[in-house]
């Protein structure tokens, strides 16, 4: 396990490395010049090179990527704006603030969206998908099969504009979706975020819908079920003891995805409901060119996404005993 | 993918695009036994679901094909600003006047909020460029998917080492941000930036970062098929009877992994579409005034159109929820055909 765990993160920690060198890449390959945006009206050749030394613009590319490597394990004090401690972006070019406190600062509200999604998709869709698997091929089943089917076609673009247009614009039933911080007022957080996880975990809850009740009834027709059923077994106690555990591994992958990669910021979603998450963070930092942010956001992103890799591979360990880590 | 007792595929007899192709049937007439594309056809006709979605799929397509025609019959085009046109025909914000949107006999599916482009022929011409982009990225990522997938399968080794390491950090990109930030970049490769970007360079620039990005589920399985049929005895045969790496792969492995192809650019397509859209949702894919599936979105989410009339915001919405599930239903049937032991 140890052995796995170390491998696997030393892998991580590589493609981390290379994911920066290519975001660095990808960041001058963009003509626009990041000093233009800041120095405003009053622009002249001096004061663009100016900003761009303040920058450390004016360096040669591997110097900065290599300033930024070393600032990043070390930490640094170079900075004009003032100390930048161990896991140190730099500081943004737009906002002026420390992009790894920008980034903590975003995380509650991603994080609440995704949790509150979560939760919502899980019980919602793993519930319909077994309840459909159990009574499969009754009404039951239909239903929640097509209604699955037409709800995981539906896009958050589409969702959610909708649910803003009747729930907020048309009946004034809900205020506008905004992030409350919980700890402040746990009243005005739920009812903040509720429109979004709704839409969220609509769409989310129809696809594990419709794979917890193909990959259970596919379970079903293993044959240590079966056999299971044969030995007098009662058919439920086969279901919720032998078949559900199998059917769980394909869903705990997926899951694990799923919230890594909502977890690195559901751009989408939050620019649909303007929520100030990682994902419209990331769209912040593409629109003005702000190469510390966009450097945080992706590398934070991609950290989230390879950190539910290595932990869904470590749960299969749990789940089936018959993987062995290796 | 482990088990390879499933796989059948006619090879030449089946068509990549999804729908069989008629050469099926005059092959019947030549031949006295079914080849597996023949008994694959048979299974696809008799699923009704099937057939309708198919119907229903390349209804879509024919739009797209046939929007400069239709709108050419109909009267209008989607470049057409009816709010400077016709004035009368909108209140003071830039909405219609007439309810649901101004749907009249003249606007069958109304005005849009704002510039007051004709709905109809914006959404034909919209569903036209999105289905552009995407079957340019599925052929490119299909492609790509046989290329590296099946030489990482059958060649193994090195090869297999290095495709399944870019693979694994593929994988990890964040990729509707990668999407967001490579955009300008890639625009940038074609145009300088002082230049109006021609709309043909946005369109290539999404076809090329969706495609960076895509292949690789395509590519995975491939690579679990070609290693499967590596062990095979057919393969044995070739390679025995002194026939190269190059012709095993394209006439021994490749008519044998038409099943996964098929079934797997049936469910990408789909896929595609709703990326595209959703780039042009966020603003970084097609931009106003080229007509396109995901920047109606945008339009729709606007308060403009919230909080007046949300009429338009169901046509590009309704349209793109058929054409989804009736894509996923066709993956379905197309699956279900190749491979009748598969249980729904």
């Amino acid at each position: 396990m140890l052995r796995f765990l170390v491998r696997r993160t030393l892998g991580a920690v590589v493609i981390l490395f290379l994911l920066s060198i290519v975001a660095f890449l990808l960041f001058f390959g963009v003509p626009r010049d990041p000093a233009l945006l800041m120095c405003g009206k009053t622009c002249n050749p001096d004061s663009i090179a100016n900003i761009h030394h303040v920058l450390g613009l004016d360096k040669s590319i591997p110097e900065q990527y290599w300033i930024f490597l070393h600032n990043l394990v070390l930490g640094s004090d170079q900075f004009a704006q003032g100390p930048c401690p161990a896991p140190c972006f730099g500081y943004s070019y737009h906002t002026n603030e420390q992009v790894w406190e920008t980034l903590m600062d975003r995380l509650p509200t991603t994080f609440s969206l995704t949790l509150g999604g979560a939760v919502c998709f899980l019980i919602v869709g793993l519930g319909t998908g077994l309840l459909a698997a159990w009574r499969r091929g009754t009404l039951i089943d239909k239903a929640a099969t097509g209604g699955a089917m037409v709800l995981s076609s539906m896009q958050i673009y589409f969702l959610g504009p909708l649910a803003l247009a009747v729930l907020v614009y048309q009946t004034h039933w809900f205020d506008k979706p905004a992030y409350n911080e919980f700890t402040q007022d746990p009243a005005s957080w739920f009812t903040g975020l509720i429109i979004p996880w709704v839409v969220l975990s609509t769409i989310f809850a129809a696809q594990y819908t419709r794979m917890a009740r193909s990959s259970m009834i596919e379970q079903l027709q293993e044959e240590h079920v079966r056999t299971a059923r044969a030995k007098g077994m009662s058919r439920r106690y086969v279901f919720f003891r032998y078949a559900w555990r199998g059917s769980l591994i394909p869903i705990v992958t997926i899951f694990g995805i799923d919230l890594g990669s909502l977890l690195g910021g559901a751009i989408i979603t939050e620019t649909t409901f303007s929520l100030p998450g990682l994902g419209q963070l990331a769209v912040q930092s593409v629109f003005f060119s702000d190469l510390p942010l966009l450097l945080g956001v992706m590398l934070f992103s991609a950290t989230m996404i390879l950190l539910f890799n290595i932990i869904v591979d470590a749960a299969y360990a749990f789940i089936d005993p018959r993987v062995r880590l290796s | 993918m482990t088990s390879p007792i499933d796989i059948e595929g006619g090879g030449a007899s089946v068509v990549v695009d999804g729908e069989p192709g008629p050469e099926t049937k005059s092959e019947a007439v030549k031949l006295e036994g079914r080849s597996p594309g023949q008994l694959m056809w048979m299974r696809f006709k008799r699923d009704r679901t099937g057939v309708i979605s198919a119907y229903v799929v390349g209804f879509f397509f024919l739009i797209g094909l046939l929007a400069p025609l239709i709108s050419k019959l109909y009267g209008k085009d989607p470049y057409t600003v009816y709010a400077d046109e016709r004035p009368e025909l909108f209140d003071s914000a830039g909405v219609p006047v007439q309810p649901n949107g101004g749907i009249s006999s003249e606007f069958w599916f109304g005005l849009e909020p704002g510039n007051g482009y004709d709905v109809f022929t914006k959404l034909i011409y919209g569903i036209r460029t999105s289905l552009m982009i995407s079957v340019a990225v599925t052929v490119a990522v299909v492609v790509t998917g046989i290329l590296l997938g099946v030489t990482a399968g059958y060649l193994g080794g090195k090869a297999d080492y290095i495709i399944g390491r870019v693979i694994d950090f593929l994988l990890a990109f964040p990729a509707q941000l990668f999407f967001i930030a490579s955009m300008p970049v890639v625009v940038s490769l074609f145009v300088s930036p002082r230049d109006e970007t021609p709309t043909y360079v946005r369109v290539v620039a999404l076809i090329l970062v969706q495609w960076f990005l895509g292949w690789m589920g395509l590519g995975r399985i491939l690579r679990g098929t070609a290693l499967a049929l590596r062990e095979r005895e057919f393969i044995e045969a070739a390679k025995v009877s002194g026939a190269s790496p190059w012709r095993i792969i394209r006439k021994e492995i490749l008519p044998n992994i038409v099943t996964p192809l098929l079934v797997q650019s049936t469910y990408l397509l789909p896929g595609f579409v709703t990326a595209e859209a959703g780039l042009s949702f966020l603003g970084v894919g097609i931009v106003e005034p080229t007509p396109d599936w995901g920047q109606m979105f945008s339009k729709a989410s606007t308060e403009l159109v919230m909080q007046n009339d949300i009429t338009y915001m169901f046509f590009p919405g309704i349209s793109m929820i058929i054409f989804v599930v009736a894509f996923n239903l066709l993956g379905d049937s197309v699956r279900d055909a190749f491979d009748p032991k598969t249980a729904r």
